[in-house]
């Protein structure tokens, strides 16, 4: 038989599709959601399994039939009237009980999945709270008094019950490659639980936000850090303590002379500001830089319109950046701490009026700005030069002195020089 | 309309637009009230639209081609996605649904126009001045930007204080009055209008699904219009239904939506349905196979329809309990749907098929249509949607539904009906390479979409990051839709030349066996010179080929149906006459249903310059046109129809 052009565009379609996935089994798909990462993600895909079994068999069922009638039947020069039929009953009840047959196979296993995922959390869950803000996320751990943006520790074979909750819009809460989503209700608190598998001692995923919450839903981003019990008990504690440069800290450096220095590799960041007054506080346990997969290293572009001399960076003095930051003073050009907290220094809002994200521990964190850059002095001096035009819609202050703010619709005049960027940014960074 | 022009030559075949005796130029089409005319412009106008939506989705899998695009802003591809879905559900597959609706309902029914020939006239101005009140405003950056489905609380005050949520919840509210008058005019006229002997049971399949629509329209608008007054109220006038801080429950939006939002899917399908089911057996030289059961499942179909809007809403946290019952309400679904797809098939099976461009549509449509289902069936449970919701998967899906089925159907039926409209049959080639680019193109879209979605990424975003395992698949999507356009293009140039000078159609352009057919191409504006007499569901098969119609019942006619002095036995007509010639009275033109659609548009618009701080202007602007609004009424209502 002669190949026809719809013969082999029907074959060059199969393939096509073939080759499709095949391609998404063979290579590295970071964010799929076909990993056996926890009990729930389990569950989905035997679920998913089972579906997609049948699915293919009814695909595969009503194309074939579909492709040889159209091909058997076409007319032919000459041909006889068909035969009228106007229907079959027998035939009319069988493809009605088949899809019913096909139904129940996926609706058992459905509500049973449906009622075993839904389930309260177990009891000696770590609890931990989400916020959703335009566009960042907060995640409070109540258990440890920790509060931290944007990067999210679990420990792995531990099941986590997320309390969700959002300050503004809603939002929806995501780690592709851990599980299913919940969203984040205005004035409602949701709940979803999972235990990432006892395997996962560091590994690094992606979230999302994926319910529209407005200009920069897309730039609503967090990493899903897993390690062992262990390691996240250090990064709790250590995250709960107040920030490095706070006389709250100098008392606990004082205390802890002897203890080891987890020194924590940072090769995103610009060659060292080293700050006369720098601490050398016992770090707790960050997730290792050089272990970061690519995938949760941001590749955002950083606009060319913001301009800032690198050079500045390496003269930037910390604690003259704490004083900008936190002596009440500055407040006029450096309000920072009208939107953020920075625990063990001065206090102007609490945790909760707080519409930024905690700063305490900000240098411990491997992106910022909703999971959208790397943590690293070039970036962030462009981000507090000017970070609305970095992320659109954010209310993050524009404090560039001449850099035109988007949302005040005008230039900053009573804003910072670069170089006291720099030393805000040395500071920041200073912030392990 | 027939009062000013010179009849034309009785017995010749004009086989041009519009040629026989009635007049043209712009006037006749601002003051028409004939159901063809008023079904043209909604096909022009939605088509029009389509191109706009297309347009505006081209720009944005230009963006998407690439991760981390820098094409357009994020503020302007948000105001682009939900421009995309407003426009192509409310502007473009609803109205070319409304197309056929207009065009086909009285044909199919042996009927010389709808109930209500003016208020007909009225829907499309609403629908054209609302389409241009929503439309217009993307052009200074200024168009609704919280979504199609603009959940609340994002489209509060609040969090969206400029003027673009205010253009859509207006806009919408205002094309929802085109379909509410619209869809109660086909009910009165489907019920009231048949042709002496036509039962429910005989109408024809498209008939009976744009019946079944109509009352999907009816009980599913009134749901988002409560939700968008709420809204309306909420942004103008300080009411606090959506207000975070007065304590809202924002998922009240989401359950109105959605009542609203899960039939509007079939508002969107049924009609593509009905086509493919003409389109179907006419080129397969066999009845519709299992007409019963096609009816009954399409009214199936639309009574699920509002039994599982929240599937929508899986991830909102509603609680096992309403998981589960949502979840296998939905799973029910797929069986009416099922039965239509083997029924289609069995239609085809045994025939003598001839593939034209519309019946290629028609079988693409069952074709596409069952992936679009088969995924659906893949989040109706719940568990599995967790991990699907709001990501490309979703995208791949619906557009499978709605690209694929839609699209597809409407797209067959246009080729279908084209003759039938102008007198001039569109050209195969073109059509061949308009639904080749089509079909691949969508496929080479839309497939892709699946992989993405399942490998993390999420919907409506503008952007997003390199690495993540998404690059192949969006490069894909953004060829297919380049792929498209260019079937497209090749639509238009089809449309074009073929109406000027495309083969000519006789009566019976396709050999079908519905009334349409058994009049002249295109109509006369009395449609029927004399009412023919229906026995079966196939009167001009029952006419020209009594064969095809041997095996089925025939009844005598109901004598207590035929109260017409006109109705005669079936036959074709062929001459041409003028309605004044025949002693038909026809409804007069009218200009008024465009000025009172004028007025209330003038009215609703006012409120826009209430949040730029002109309240006296936007007072009297609303006071204004609702005044003028109410006197065009006045007058409408007291000037005779004809």
């Amino acid at each position: 038989m002669k190949r026809t052009p719809r013969r082999r565009l029907a074959s060059a379609l199969v393939v096509a599709a073939a080759g499709l996935t095949l391609a998404a089994c063979g290579q590295e798909y970071p964010n799929s959601t076909f990993l056996h990462n926890s009990e729930i993600n389990t569950d989905i895909i035997a679920l998913w399994d089972r579906i997609l079994f049948m699915g293919t068999l009814v695909f595969i069922v009503v194309e074939a039939l579909l492709i040889f009638t159209i091909f058997r039947f076409r007319a032919k020069p000459g041909a006889p009237m068909p035969k009228q039929v106007h229907g079959n009953h027998t035939l009319e009840i069988v493809w009605t009980l088949i899809p019913v047959l096909i139904l129940i196979p996926i609706a058992v296993p459905t509500v049973k999945t449906i009622f075993k995922t839904q389930a309260p959390a177990v009891s000696d869950a770590l609890q931990v709270e989400v916020y959703g803000h335009q566009w960042w996320w907060e995640f409070r751990y109540p258990e440890y008094g920790v509060t931290t943006a944007n990067e999210l520790y679990l420990p792995a074979g531990r099941t986590v019950n997320f309390t969700l909750r959002t300050v503004d819009v809603i939002h929806s809460f995501w780690a592709p490659g851990l599980a299913g989503k919940r969203d984040l209700i205005s004035n409602k608190t949701n709940h979803m639980w999972y235990t990432p598998d006892a395997k996962l001692v560091e590994s690094a995923f992606n979230g999302f936000c994926t319910e529209y919450c407005g200009e920069s839903h897309a730039n609503m981003r967090f990493r899903v850090f897993t390690t062992t019990p262990e390691n996240f008990e250090s990064w709790a504690a250590h995250q709960n303590g107040p920030a490095a440069l706070s006389p709250g800290a100098m008392a606990a450096q004082a205390a802890a002379d002897s203890a080891t220095v987890r020194a924590v590799s940072r090769a995103s960041v610009v060659p060292a500001p080293a700050p006369a007054p720098a601490p050398t506080m016992n770090a707790g346990y960050v997730f290792p830089a050089d272990k970061l997969p690519a995938h949760t290293v941001p590749k955002t572009p950083i606009p060319a319109r913001i301009t800032f001399d690198d050079n500045l960076l390496a003269q930037g003095d910390a604690s003259r950046g704490h004083d900008l930051m936190t002596n009440l003073a500055n407040l006029g050009k450096a309000p920072c701490m009208t939107c953020h907290v920075i625990r063990g220094e001065m206090a102007l809002i609490t945790d909760a009026q707080a519409t930024g994200p905690s700063l305490t521990h900000f240098g411990s964190r491997h992106t910022f700005g909703g999971g959208l850059f790397p943590t690293n002095a070039s970036n962030l001096a462009r981000w507090v030069k000017n970070a609305q035009i970095m992320k659109p819609g954010t209310t993050m202050n524009t404090f560039g002195i001449g850099e035109y703010s988007p949302l005040m619709k005008g230039n900053v005049t009573a804003g910072l020089s670069d170089a006291e960027i720099a030393d805000i940014v040395a500071y920041l960074l200073s912030l392990k | 309309m027939a009062t000013t022009a010179a009849p034309a030559p009785i017995g010749t075949h004009a086989g041009a637009s519009y040629g026989h005796g009635e007049p043209t130029g712009i006037w006749s089409w601002l003051t028409t009230v004939d159901h063809k005319r008023i079904g043209t412009l909604y096909l022009w106008t939605a088509l029009t639209f389509f191109l706009v939506g297309g347009i505006e989705a081209l720009i944005m899998r230009m963006q998407l081609m690439g991760p981390n695009g820098q094409l357009v802003s994020a503020e302007v591809f948000n105001q682009l996605f939900t421009m995309h879905g407003t426009t192509m559900v409310f502007l473009a597959i609803m109205p070319l649904s409304a197309a056929f609706f207009n065009y086909l309902i009285p044909l199919q029914i042996g009927a010389r126009d709808v109930a209500f020939p003016r208020l007909n006239a009225f829907s499309y101005w609403v629908y054209l001045f609302g389409g241009i009140f929503m439309t217009v405003p993307i052009f200074f950056s200024a168009a609704p930007n919280a979504g199609w489905f603009g959940y609340a609380p994002l489209t509060t005050m609040q969090f969206s204080g400029g003027l673009n949520i205010d253009f859509w919840v207006i806009g919408l509210q205002i094309l929802g009055i085109s379909s509410l008058a619209a869809a109660f005019n086909f009910i009165t006229t489907i019920i009231n209008m048949r042709a002496p002997g036509m039962t429910l049971m005989r109408m024809p399949i498209f008939t009976w699904m744009s019946f079944v629509v109509q009352f999907l329209l009816i009980l599913a608008f009134p749901a988002i219009t409560v939700a968008l007054v709420f809204l309306l109220f909420d942004r103008f006038f300080g009411t606090q239904f959506y207000e975070l801080a007065a304590g809202a429950d924002p998922l009240l939006w989401q359950h109105l939506f959605w009542v609203f939002g899960h039939p509007e899917v079939y508002i969107l399908i049924l009609p593509a349905f009905g086509l493919a089911s003409e389109i179907l057996p006419t080129f397969s030289k066999k009845p519709l196979f299992g007409y019963n059961v096609m009816v009954y499942s399409g009214i199936m179909i639309g009574f699920l329809g509002f039994g599982v809007w929240a599937h929508h809403m899986f991830a909102v946290g509603m609680g096992a309990t309403a998981d589960t019952i949502f979840a296998m309400a939905t799973l029910l679904i797929g069986i009416p749907t099922g039965v239509k797809i083997f029924n289609w098939i069995a239609t085809m099976w045994g025939g003598q098929l001839r593939f034209v461009t519309a019946m290629k549509f028609a079988v693409a449509m069952v074709a596409l249509f069952t992936i679009g289902g088969i995924s659906g069936v893949m989040h109706a449970s719940p568990p599995t949607d967790l991990q699907q919701t709001d990501t490309y998967f979703i995208v791949a899906h619906f557009h499978y539904v709605l690209f694929g089925g839609s699209i597809m159907g409407i797209m067959g039926g246009i080729y279908f009906y084209f003759p039938k409209m102008t007198g001039r049959y569109l050209s195969e080639k073109l059509g061949s390479l308009h639904f080749w680019f089509f079909f691949i193109g969508m496929n080479v879209t839309f497939f892709p979409m699946h992989y993405s979605g399942m490998l993390g990424m999420p919907r409506r975003i503008y952007t997003y990051d390199a690495g993540q395992g998404w690059d192949q698949f969006n490069w894909w999507s953004t060829i297919g839709t380049i792929l498209m356009f260019v079937g497209a293009i090749f639509f238009i140039i089809n449309f074009f030349k073929s109406r000027k000078a495309g083969a000519i159609a006789p009566n019976d352009a396709w050999g079908a066996g519905t009334l349409e057919w058994s009049i002249p191409s295109p109509p006369p504006d009395y449609n029927f010179a004399q009412l023919p007499v229906v026995t079966s569901r196939y009167p001009l098969w029952d006419l020209k080929h009594p064969e095809m119609t041997a095996d089925i019942a025939h009844s005598a006619p109901d004598e207590m149906t035929i109260t017409d002095s006109h109705a005669v036995p079936m036959h074709e007509e062929t001459e041409y006459k003028t309605a004044k010639e025949l002693g038909i009275p026809m409804p007069f033109p009218t200009i008024k249903p465009l000025f009172a659609a004028l007025f209330l548009v003038v009215m609703f618009s006012g409120l826009i310059f209430i949040h730029v701080g002109m309240f006296a202007l936007a007072m009297t602007i609303t006071i204004g046109g609702a005044a003028l609004f109410v006197g065009t009424l006045y007058g409408w209502l007291t000037s005779p129809l004809e």
